[in-house]
């Protein structure tokens, strides 16, 4: 009998020990510093999204030559491509915008000297729908041309998609206003951190592709990892810069 | 091939006489029914005929019309003077009483699961560049507006969907499905636990120091292609750069202190009783740059 109960609680305790346990993760806490020209002064790059890509750079070289040799069209190139008015380019450019989801539309922008063409068509179009000023309003993107609406996100997202199909498990973080992000629950080893799409600095474009390593003890109260396009000693990864390319459209 | 054995056969028979003598109970609307997983626009219209008795914007907000039940249920709908399967959408089974619940009826458990990629949507929002308002762009609080003096409120409507989402950007209005995922039993919406209940989104002083981008402190919502799973992270470390300076303020410091003079000292800065009388994780011992210790351990 005590030698049947002996055998069953080693067994359990051998099944036990052969339990998978929980993998110990690290975080990477990012801070992006950035100078637009050498004037000017270092500032987070707000709202820029990050990859952390699993592998060395030496394992991830092609994809690392795709990305810093394909060419881009710039936002403000896009929208003159889709025959944007003159009106919305100024618009997107004074919020520093990607797209028209990024600042509130007021009514100032849809009559009056300051109206951006497409806005007041959109406007009208929603108005005869529903005539109620209120939702013609807050649901203008609903009726601006696929180009102009979403257009500039889905071209970079196919893009995104088709230089990282072949990547495996990616996490993506965006900075904050201040240029700060954190990638959280990354498992131990080597990964490369870049921006995958440069980041349109000034007259210049960003790329950042660098090697990281985790450690199961890294945490969020670690110093940050600084990216800049700026050396400096304390800098772990330095972009490299190119100029913005022509853009056919002008 | 595979042959059923006797005793299996007589269990099935069992279970379906069962199921067959049971009878339905039509006071109950289940989505998951098979016949009731039709295309949604079967029966829901997009927006519902009368949308500006009850709302600001057009919207569903109204129950299907009869057609939409009696295509498949006459025999229920005409059984007695109050039949049971009215009381799905009618608060009085009369009929000469047309009343019927809310839309949705927010006594009924939910049938669907919202899916929402913060991810994608912080690409195109959820941008703060001024501290102060009007600031003109969008951001988190298009969906995430104030509720009480401390937490930010969930979206209950598709007020703020519909400004994006009504046509033409998928997933529009009419593709309920596009974001209603049918889950797998009806269920109750569990209120997000708060650990640190004391915190005040509008406060941090004079200066207001707390209003800042959201993802500054809930570090994981720019990555969460999901709701499943999603947590409000806020790490220890966004509220200690200001909290737990040496030589400005110490709050953190403080109150792991007042633990070591005291073991049953509740810690109340930022959180409530249940949660200021539990062992300090070790982030909290990592900050102030000191070994992990237990409540029971301290002397």
């Amino acid at each position: 009998m005590r030698l049947a109960f002996f055998t069953v609680l080693l067994m359990v305790t051998i099944v036990l020990a052969q339990q998978p346990t929980a993998q110990q993760t690290g975080v990477l806490r990012l801070r992006v510093r950035v100078k637009a020209d050498d004037a000017a002064p270092l500032k987070g790059l707000a709202r820029k999204r990050f990859f952390l890509i699993p592998g060395t750079l030496e394992q991830n070289r092609a994809l690392v030559t795709t990305i810093e040799q394909q060419p881009l069209t710039t936002r403000d190139c896009y929208y003159k491509q889709h025959h944007a008015s003159a009106q919305l380019i100024n618009w997107l450019q004074e919020g520093d915008c990607e797209s028209v989801y990024c600042r509130s539309i007021e009514n100032e922008f849809v009559t009056g000297p300051k109206a951006v063409p497409e806005f007041a068509n959109a406007f009208a179009a929603n108005h005869t729908e529903f005539g109620n000023d209120v939702i013609a309003l807050q649901w203008l993107t609903n009726y601006l041309s696929p180009d102009l609406r979403d257009g500039f996100y889905k071209d970079r997202q196919r893009l995104l998609q088709t230089l990282l199909k072949q990547s495996g498990m990616i996490q993506s973080v965006m900075t904050d206003q201040k240029g700060s992000a954190y990638f959280t629950d990354l498992g131990p080893g080597t990964y490369v951190i870049s921006n995958v799409l440069p980041a349109e600095l000034g007259q210049t474009l960003v790329t950042w592709n660098c090697e990281v390593h985790i450690k199961p003890e890294d945490l969020a109260t670690e110093k940050p990892y600084l990216i800049s396009n700026r050396k400096d000693k304390t800098v772990k990864c330095v972009g490299i810069e190119k100029p913005k390319p022509t853009c056919a459209a002008d | 091939m595979k042959t059923i054995t006797t005793d299996k056969k007589i269990r099935l028979y069992l279970c379906l006489s069962v199921a067959l003598l049971l009878p339905v109970d039509y006071t109950k609307f289940s989505h998951s029914t098979p016949k009731h997983r039709a295309a949604c626009n079967t029966c829901h219209k997009v927006p519902s005929k009368d949308w500006t008795k009850t709302s600001s914007f057009p919207d569903i907000t109204d129950y299907p019309s009869h057609d939409a039940c009696v295509s498949c249920h006459r025999p229920q709908f005409f059984r007695s003077a109050r039949p049971p399967i009215c009381s799905v959408c009618h608060s009085k089974t009369s009929p000469r009483d047309e009343v019927r619940y809310a839309f949705r009826n927010p006594a009924s458990k939910l049938q669907f699961a919202t899916e929402f990629p913060h991810d994608k949507h912080q690409d195109a929002i959820a941008m703060l560049r001024f501290a102060h308002p009007p600031q003109g762009y969008n951001n988190c609080t298009i969906c995430h507006g104030p509720r009480t003096a401390t937490f930010k409120a969930a979206p209950t409507d598709h007020g703020s969907c519909f400004n994006c989402h009504w046509k033409s950007q998928e997933p529009v209005a009419a593709n309920c499905n596009g974001c209603h995922k049918l889950a797998s039993a009806p269920y109750v919406r569990a209120q997000p636990v708060r650990i640190s209940a004391k915190f005040i989104h509008d406060g941090g002083g004079d200066k207001k120091q707390h209003v800042a981008e959201c993802t500054t402190c809930h570090i994981n919502i720019t990555k969460s292609t999901s709701l499943r799973g999603l947590k409000p992270d806020v790490p220890i470390t966004a509220c200690t750069e200001c909290h737990n300076k040496v030589g400005t303020r110490e709050d953190l410091n403080k109150e792991l202190l007042s633990i070591d003079k005291n073991r049953s000292f509740t810690c109340v800065y930022c959180h409530a009783e249940k949660v200021g009388s539990l062992d300090p994780p070790a982030s909290h011992y990592l900050i102030a740059e000191r070994a992990p210790l237990k409540r029971k351990d301290v002397k």
